[in-house]
């Protein structure tokens, strides 16, 4: 996309189904890739919206298919803007226990948020009981080339 | 993700293909890898080089392939890790638990 356009919006809302992941990367990565988003940056911005939709769907939403999973994204010609909202109970990033010390190294689990904090440029999480978690993430692109 | 599998002097070789994010993904995967266990399979090689990327779920199976091995006195080693996944064992400091291998071939050295 040129410079000069608006920002292009998507929408995507999925119930809590683990297998339903597949189909929010598949939505994501066709999009990104249709506006010449480089494929390094769609690797990126995928390994971090699935692991804050399945972090949705198994802890947000613990896995009950009548909760729903929102994706909002927004793609503008500088940056790519992403929320995930789930209808838990809340969630606070700071009581996951760091996944680089030596006793949690070989644990299967609790590496999600760490992950998505290293290939995004900004994320927040934005948590209350009763109304949900709600992140939102934001990737830098690369400048549009101009024609 | 799509997974295949073979034996080579005595070891089985994964090659799972494509994205490992969880769902389908995760049980297929973590039922071969327990079900090579099951049939005292304990030499165990994954062939990284069809996988474009994996999340923390993909993680989290390599590390329930890896524990489960050595707890039943096997092995799993890595080979042909792309740059993107290397990356992520590297941030995760997960690069010091894995025995990752530039191919298949010295994998399977490693073994003897």
């Amino acid at each position: 996309m040129s410079a000069t356009d608006s920002p292009k919006t998507y929408q995507l809302v999925v119930p809590s189904v683990p297998d339903r992941v597949t189909e929010v990367d598949d939505f994501l990565e066709s999009r990104l890739r249709d506006a010449g988003i480089n494929e390094e940056i769609i690797a990126d911005v995928a390994i971090a919206v699935t692991e804050i939709v399945n972090n949705a769907i198994d802890h947000g939403n613990a896995g009950d298919p009548n909760k729903m999973v929102r994706v909002s994204v927004v793609l503008a010609a500088d940056v790519l803007k992403i929320e995930v909202t789930d209808e838990g109970g809340g969630f606070d990033p700071d009581a996951v226990a760091s996944p680089l010390a030596e006793e949690n190294l070989l644990r299967e689990v609790g590496r999600g948020i760490f992950i998505v904090r290293h290939l995004m440029d900004t994320v927040v999480v934005d948590a209350g009981v009763g109304r949900g978690t709600t992140v939102r993430i934001t990737k830098k692109l690369d400048p549009p080339v101009s024609s | 993700m799509k997974l295949s599998y073979r034996e080579e002097a005595g070891v089985a070789i994964l090659e799972p293909k494509g994205k490992i994010m969880g769902g389908p993904d995760a049980t297929l995967l973590h039922d071969q890898l327990h079900e090579f266990i099951k049939q005292n399979k304990l030499k165990v090689v994954i062939d990284l080089s069809g996988v474009d990327w994996m999340n923390s779920t993909g993680l989290g199976i390599l590390i329930s392939g890896l524990t489960t091995l050595r707890n039943n006195k096997g092995e799993l080693k890595l080979a042909n890790v792309t740059e993107k996944i290397h990356s992520l064992l590297t941030i995760t400091k997960l690069i010091t638990v894995f025995d990752a291998h530039d191919s298949v071939e010295e994998a399977l050295r490693s073994f003897q």
